[in-house]
């Protein structure tokens, strides 16, 4: 057994750090404040480092830290969501690198050529398109459609809430692993999985007024006879819900590091205050209601942290030995990590805005941006929060826990 | 040109603690790192190679945990690393370190340069690269904050001479030295590049030697604690006195800390 992180892993984190600290936290507050975007620079930067090719192997241009890729962007994600609280930055990036990670698995190697040296450079953002406007968590109800004919799937219909349609379309380039119906008679069966770059003809875009992450857009994509080239697809036809289920185990992992890394810094920033801010005569730290609500905070941040680098390891062990475990039960991992992580990480970044007091709601204190974005995680992005418990119950208590059967 | 950089590995010195009744610092069980200046050293030492073509090596001594520490080092650049961890070499004093130092160069053999920190950061002696340049009979300068390698040609053969500009806090002195040389350098030489993930995970794979006192010719009674004719007569942190003065009025309070500033040289008008 070995939780120790290799010296490789470790100087990765060490080298993240420095580039997050001296380029991305200066500048964190002026991205949300602007909603302009991700400044290239920084992206750039991340990708220079290896950031974005985490996932993607050194014949596509990437980095690939073969069997350990998880492992890795794990680390990568906490360190971004410890530097840019908003999480503007590490959503965009655990996007590329979860359903990145995807394309590398499951995509046609005309696909892999053309997308993967892009984003592994940082220029091509590359996301995912389940939700629809009827709903998000009931998956196996989606309506979007994609008829085969000819060698091209013609899609039609519609996806919300989607993040990185600006970067997608406007500011960058880029696309979205979509799910659409092929089979209208198969129900969830009958989903396909493909990959649409943003800019085909055919797609139309809106973007919502978001209440947080705000460098980073979520908006909606209409399909209007969009001719998606049948090299787009990922894996086999009509297999494409159970591949959205296997991304959804690599993106959440990653949601759990963002969110994991956000809450780490808005503890330290808590401790760090309540050390030097004195009331009543004494540093607050002093006062127990406060240290020992600090106390407890870490150690749940602590464990959790431990879980998700257990999960993140098992995810990569899964890659190398399939029979290590079922990707259902690495999904009951990941839904942990995923349930605990958001809501976790709220409720303690609440804790530590009522310990900063009134300097936590001015825009100079970096927690209220952190509670914004960490808030999207726990109404939905990635699949909700009771979502997490469903598949949790379902994989522990059973098939009797499940309503849908 | 074959650069030889010469890295010591320290405690990070962010995470040391004072205690707070003994004013000892607390060191133990704290991830150890470059400093800043020997990873300027190396960056310069990449920089250099680039441009004129050459091999980099990086040599460290210290605890097994370089085995480690170093890749970090050839992560960034060096093509090869050589560390000396042998435990004759603890608590050497600066004479000891440097020996093993110069002997350690003595073997590898060819080389045009040597970098190293001006001084490590745990340490802060300063005396090493003096001492390996007299040991190894080589010309030295310290300080240097700017490098360039210039080559010329004497009758025929082709000369090369480094200029250094050296700060000397009031002034910048300007050197030239025919190579080989030892240089010291300060943090202001360049802002040393960040390892990508793709050079991380090859420096596992890069030649790494170790070498012990047999391979460099090197016995007890020159390095170690036995040969250290230093001794440490106190390492505490300085006390740090509150003055616990409390201005009623905030006008006059200004005043007097921004007085009391420049007095101390904090503050300069
Ligand atoms: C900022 C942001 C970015 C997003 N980015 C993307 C993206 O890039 N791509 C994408 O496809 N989607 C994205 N989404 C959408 C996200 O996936 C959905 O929000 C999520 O799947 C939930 O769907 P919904 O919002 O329609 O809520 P609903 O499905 O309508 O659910 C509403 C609430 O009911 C709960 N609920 C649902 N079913 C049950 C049940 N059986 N039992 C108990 N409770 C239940 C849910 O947990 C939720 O709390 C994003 C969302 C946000 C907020």
């Amino acid at each position: 057994m070995e939780f120790r992180l290799s010296t490789e892993q470790e100087l990765f984190k060490r080298m993240v750090r420095e580039f997050c600290e001296k380029n991305v936290e200066p500048r964190s507050r002026e991205m949300d404040d602007k909603e302009e975007g991700i400044p290239d620079e920084l992206i750039k930067g991340l990708a220079d480092l290896g950031v974005f090719g985490i996932m993607i192997p050194e014949k596509y241009g990437g980095s690939a830290p073969e069997g350990e890729e998880m492992t890795y962007a794990n680390i990568a994600v906490q360190e971004l969501g410890r530097a840019e609280m908003s999480m503007a930055l590490p959503v965009y990036t655990l996007l590329c690198l979860g359903w990145g990670f995807l394309i590398t698995k499951y995509g046609t190697e005309q696909l892999k050529e053309e997308v993967l040296p892009r984003v592994a450079a940082g220029e091509y953002f590359t996301g995912i398109a389940t939700t629809e406007p009827g709903g998000g968590s009931d998956i196996a109800n989606i309506q979007t459609s994609g008829m085969y004919k000819d060698g091209k799937f013609i899609v039609n219909g519609e996806k919300v809430y989607i993040s990185g349609v600006l970067e997608s379309i406007e500011q960058r380039d880029g696309g979205h692993i979509t799910l659409i119906r092929t089979d209208p008679e198969a129900g969830h069966r009958g989903f396909t999985f493909v990959f649409i770059p943003a800019k085909l003809p055919g797609i139309s875009y809106s973007t919502f007024d978001d209440i947080g992450r705000m460098a980073l857009s979520t908006g909606s994509l209409v399909y209007k006879d969009v001719e998606v080239p049948e090299y787009y697809m990922l894996g086999e036809m009509n297999r494409g819900f159970y591949l959205n289920m296997e991304g959804f185990n690599l993106a959440r992992i990653l949601v759990a590091a963002a969110c994991v890394g956000m809450t780490e810094k808005a503890l330290e920033i808590s401790r760090d205050y309540v050390k030097q801010r004195v009331l009543f005569g004494r540093p607050l730290a002093k006062f127990e209601g406060i240290s020992f609500e600090i106390a407890e905070d870490h150690a749940k941040l602590e464990q959790l942290k431990l879980y998700l680098q257990y999960t993140a390891w098992a995810a990569d062990t899964l890659y190398k030995e399939p029979d290590f475990i079922s990707h259902r039960d690495l999904s009951r991992m990941v839904s942990i990590c995923k349930m605990e992580a958001p809501m976790l990480g709220a409720e303690i970044t609440q804790r530590c805005m009522t310990h900063l007091g009134a300097f936590s709601y001015t825009k100079e204190c970096p927690l209220g941006r952190g509670l914004r974005g960490i808030m999207s995680y726990v109404v939905g992005a990635e699949g909700g929060y009771h979502i997490q418990k469903l598949i949790i119950a379902r994989e522990y208590i059973g098939d009797e826990a499940v309503p849908y059967r | 040109m074959n650069i030889i950089v010469c890295m010591k590995q320290v405690i990070d010195l962010e995470q040391i603690r004072i205690k707070p009744n003994t004013r000892e610092p607390v060191t133990k069980g704290l991830p150890l790192l470059f400093g800043d200046f020997e990873k300027c050293a190396l960056e310069e030492a990449v920089r250099i190679q680039e441009k004129h073509g050459g091999k980099v090596t990086a040599l460290a001594v210290g605890s097994p945990k370089l085995k480690d520490t170093i890749k970090e080092a050839l992560a960034i650049g060096a093509d090869e690393a050589i560390i000396l961890t042998d435990p004759m070499f603890n608590d050497s004093d600066a004479m000891g370190s440097a020996r093993v130092i110069a002997k350690a160069i003595h073997k590898i053999g060819e080389y045009d340069l040597i970098l190293l920190g001006d001084s490590s950061a745990d340490e802060y002696s300063g005396e090493i690269p003096p001492r390996i340049a007299e040991l190894l009979d080589l010309p030295q300068v310290g300080f240097a904050r700017e490098l360039e390698i210039l080559e010329g040609n004497d009758q025929g053969t082709n000369t090369k001479t480094i200029r250094a500009v050296r700060d000397l806090e009031d002034a910048l002195e300007v050197v030239e030295l025919d190579l080989p040389a030892v240089v010291g350098v300060t943090s202001e030489l360049n802002t040393p590049r960040l390892a990508p993930l793709s050079a991380i995970l090859k420096a596992g794979r890069k030649p790494l030697n170790e070498w012990g006192p047999e391979d460099i010719g090197i016995t007890a009674d020159e390095v170690g604690a036995n040969a250290s004719v230093v001794e440490v007569l106190s390492n505490l942190a300085p006390v740090q006195d509150r003055k616990e003065i409390i201005y009623e009025d905030v006008e006059e309070g200004v005043a007097e800390v921004v007085k009391a500033l420049l007095q101390e040289g904090v503050l300069t008008q």
